[in-house]
């Protein structure tokens, strides 16, 4: 998928593990992390806004559009 | 799962168990009904009865008797293959209904529409065959005793499950995508 989801990046600079930032945003970590590898279909604005509130963050930090090459 | 809904499935799996002992036992009595036919039955022999009196057919043609008790065996055997289908489906519990939408379920539901579809063509097929027989002037048993009728009935039930199947193709895909939303 072309959109990339850079959310280790940002958790890396803010040096947030994946437990902490699981608690902060009230979403389980097997969700979490389906969204940290990328096999995440679809994010609710909600859960976008709750993990950019923990992270300090902007929607575009965390999600990227990348052309595909075929 | 809600007691209620466990206690339904239990007596639905206690009554696919039901109709599949008993629909087997019904193949099972075509099946020796032919075989002893042609072994200990000599031809114009007046003794010959059975629960479906196929005798006059048989004292008629071989060759017709042979057509009709193979049709009333397949079909017989369809029902109970789709019955042991229903015991498994049951007894394996690859559903959820959390999660209804899985893809063993989508497979059973098909399953049981190409069955429903071989009964209604077999139930069709022996139901034109044992008409032209009656027109000749054989005497037969109605397609209900010889377990043939609702051939009608279904072909419907295959194209409605057939219909399922797809609905259920697509909830699977929705069912996926909402489980792969964060």
């Amino acid at each position: 998928m072309p959109i990339i989801v850079n959310l280790d990046v940002m958790m890396a600079k803010r040096k947030m593990s994946l437990n902490e930032l699981s608690e902060k945003v009230d979403i389980t970590l097997s969700n979490l992390s389906i969204l940290k590898t990328g096999k995440a279909k679809a994010i609710r604005f909600s859960t976008l806004e709750a993990i950019c509130k923990a992270l300090d963050c902007q929607p575009a930090d965390i999600l990227e559009y990348r052309t595909r090459r075929d | 799962m809600s007691v209620k809904t466990d206690y339904f499935l239990k007596a639905l799996h206690i009554l696919a168990w039901i109709i599949f002992i008993g629909v087997s036992i019904e193949a099972g009595g075509f099946i020796f009904n032919l075989i002893f036919t042609f072994l200990f039955i000599a031809k114009g022999d007046r003794e010959f009865r059975t629960e479906v009196d196929l005798s006059a057919l048989y004292h008629h043609n071989d060759r017709d008797y042979i057509t009709i008790i193979s049709l009333m065996i397949i079909v017989a055997v369809l029902k109970a293959i789709m019955f042991y289908v229903i015991v498994r489906f049951f007894h394996d519990k690859p559903y959820n209904l959390d999660q209804p939408f899985r893809e063993p379920v989508r497979r059973f539901v098909l399953n049981l529409a190409y069955i429903s579809f071989g009964i209604a063509l077999f139930s069709s097929w022996g139901a034109g065959y044992s008409k032209g027989l009656v027109k000749q002037g054989v005497p037969l048993p109605d397609l209900q005793t010889m377990k043939m009728a609702g051939a009608d009935v279904w072909l419907f039930m295959g194209v409605a499950l057939l219909v399922i199947a797809q609905v259920f193709k697509k909830g699977i895909e929705l069912q996926a995508e909402n489980d792969l939303t964060v």
